[in-house]
């Protein structure tokens, strides 16, 4: 690649090759948006058929021909997406995970982000290095033996598990506020030092305020985590206990045992509302840290 | 010499602050891959208290069990078949938004949010999406003179949990947006004056530019697509809870294989002996990609250049 790099002294004819350029361009323009129309299409109307078909009757969605459109909007499966089963039960309880885990994965990863960008003691490094490959290991592979082991300390059907998550820190995050502490000027906790502040009150005082923004960004992250999880809880969880992504699953059926699509697309759709709502609000922070995962290389 | 009263960095202040990771990483992490090295060692059930050791005995039967090999083959193939189309797919989303668009923001958002929907409701959805009779998409496939497809169903099952797979790649394609953009203009030009068309200004220009990051998105890439497990177990034609009975061969992949060892066989020894063969062979891969890496990351900050 080196050579295609090389600069050489630019002296090629520009007027007339522009001319011609710039009215391709324009063409061009309308065949990308034509483009871009079609892909939206595809990754936007799984969503959009979801949506449709939790407004159909049960009639309307296995009806031969395809009917698109419902004649009336179903509401009502809506209802009965929250009655047939303990809906408003399950949401709490996955909305209850979500926010322990959340909040507790989300201080702990600061304090060690801090600790990693602005202490120092011997093996930090090698700590570090330890941190980072623990996020190429495959999550997947510990889940089994580490369910085996809660059962074993009778921490299944609890909600203990997500605690200790939660205070082990998230080595993703922990790298995401790492970055951020460490862009911080020394002088700040100079200051600090001089009169006279231990490093947990300048931790506290000084850093956390600091680090508004990528608070918000652990906190909403490891909230859709949590929230999206499906494995744990269905490891974990007996059905009193479970969380909404186990719930709709499988537990929308008429009495003869048939599922019953209509119910569940609705159940689906009440299920990803906070999800997008916190994407839509907040893509920014999102934005933000699949960025900071990336350009480390 | 030894008078240390007052020590910026107290030793202690730093393992209290990274306290709460080691302790996870050692009991969370570490802890049970231990153990399942030990229980691989062992016949353990999951529940009954008389188990022996039986020392490498699953190991060796792992060797000659054709479903795992099968499952194994299965999940390369579909890793092979994904990851590459999901770094071009997310490359090329990335360079079509990376131009004077009218309102790229929402573009981004379109093609960003499938990846942020949670698994369940993105089988949920595809289930609508795919479904044989009801399913949108035969419908748009029958005035072509295509008969009515069951995706769910061996043999295409493998083909839907793939489309699946791929409708998520807008994180990818985040990424690379913002490595494109990290591209300074003026090279690209240069080339441009140079002579060099506009795909060759992109291949030897821009695509070397951003191959770490690239690199990136390789690596994780193949680690996340091997353990795939909540996917295939989702997508199947009835609806079972956290049941892998129903998971057609064709989406059977090697995490399913493992879960099926465990919960439905009862058999946790078997079951980590094959998380421990998994867990060495996506560390060879990882490794072989990182090999790899020499011949076509190009890095910045080269270490040829300071000879």
């Amino acid at each position: 690649m080196t050579q295609t790099v090389r600069r050489r002294p630019a002296h090629a004819d520009r007027a007339h090759p522009h001319r011609s350029r710039s009215k391709r361009k324009r063409r061009s323009a309308g065949g990308v948006y034509v483009l871009l129309l079609t892909l939206a299409v595809v990754f936007v109307g799984p969503i959009l058929w979801l949506l449709l078909a939790a407004l159909k009757t049960r009639e309307e969605w296995v009806a031969v021909p395809t009917k698109v459109l419902p004649e009336q909007a179903q509401w009502s499966n809506f209802v009965h997406a929250l009655t047939d089963i303990n809906f408003p039960a399950y949401a709490m309880n996955s909305l209850f995970l979500a926010t322990v885990y959340a909040v507790l994965i989300t201080i702990s990863s600061a304090m060690v982000g801090f600790g990693f960008a602005r202490l120092r003691a011997p093996g930090k490094r090698a700590m570090f290095l330890v941190l980072l490959s623990t996020m190429m290991l495959p999550q997947v592979l510990t889940l089994l033996p580490t369910y085996v082991l809660f059962a074993r300390l009778g921490l299944v059907n609890t909600y203990w598990p997500w605690v200790l998550w939660g205070l082990a820190a998230s080595p993703f995050l922990v790298f995401l506020f790492r970055q951020f502490f460490a862009a911080i000027p020394r002088e700040l906790e100079d200051a600090a030092i001089i009169d006279g502040c231990g490093w947990g009150r300048i931790f506290v005082g000084i850093f956390l305020p600091l680090s508004r923004p990528v608070l918000i960004t652990a906190f909403l992250l490891s909230f859709t985590w949590s929230w999206g999880d499906y494995i744990a809880p269905a490891l974990l969880l007996d059905v009193d206990h479970t969380t909404l992504s186990v719930a709709i699953t499988a537990w929308y059926q008429d009495p003869r045992g048939n599922p019953l699509p209509t119910v569940q697309a609705a159940a689906a759709a009440l299920y990803v509302v906070p999800v997008m709502l916190i994407f839509l609000f907040a893509q920014r922070y999102f934005v933000r840290s699949v960025v900071a995962s990336g350009v480390k290389g | 010499m030894a008078r240390r009263t007052w020590s910026r960095y107290p030793r202690r202040t730093f393992y209290l602050f990274v306290g709460p990771w080691v302790a996870g990483f050692l009991l969370l992490t570490a802890a049970p891959l231990v153990y399942a090295f030990a229980m691989s060692l062992t016949n353990f059930d999951g529940s009954s208290p008389r188990w022996r050791w039986v020392g490498f005995r699953n190991y060796t039967e792992l060797l000659g069990d054709e479903y795992a090999w099968a499952a194994l083959f299965r999940t390369i193939g579909y890793t092979a078949i994904v990851v590459p189309l999901s770094v071009a797919g997310a490359l090329g989303l990335a360079v079509l938004l990376n131009r004077r668009l009218k309102a790229v923001g929402l573009w981004r958002t379109v093609f960003y949010l499938p990846s942020v929907v949670p698994v369940v409701a993105t089988a949920i959805m595809w289930k609508l999406v795919l479904n044989r009779d009801a399913g949108i998409l035969n419908t748009i496939l029958e005035p072509f003179g295509v008969d009515a497809i069951a995706w769910l169903i061996d043999p295409m099952a493998f083909y839907a949990l793939i489309i699946l797979t791929l409708w998520g790649l807008g994180g990818g394609m985040v990424i690379m947006l913002a490595a494109l953009q990290g591209v300074p203009k003026e090279l690209e030009d240069a080339a441009r004056v140079d002579g060099a068309g506009r795909w060759k200004a992109f291949r030897h220009v821009t695509i070397p530019m951003i191959s770490p990051v690239l690199y990136f998105q390789v690596v994780t890439g193949i680690i996340a697509t091997l353990q795939i497990v909540v996917q295939p177990m989702l997508l199947t034609e009835t609806n079972s809870i956290s049941g892998v009975a129903g998971v057609p061969q064709s989406t059977h992949l090697y995490m399913v294989q493992v879960w099926e060892e465990f919960f439905l066989g009862n058999r946790f020894g078997y079951g980590s002996a094959m998380l421990w063969v998994f867990f060495v062979i996506i560390l060879a891969f990882t490794l072989l990609v990182q090999r790899s890496s020499r011949w076509w990351v190009h890095y910045e900050v080269n270490s040829d250049a300071d000879r």
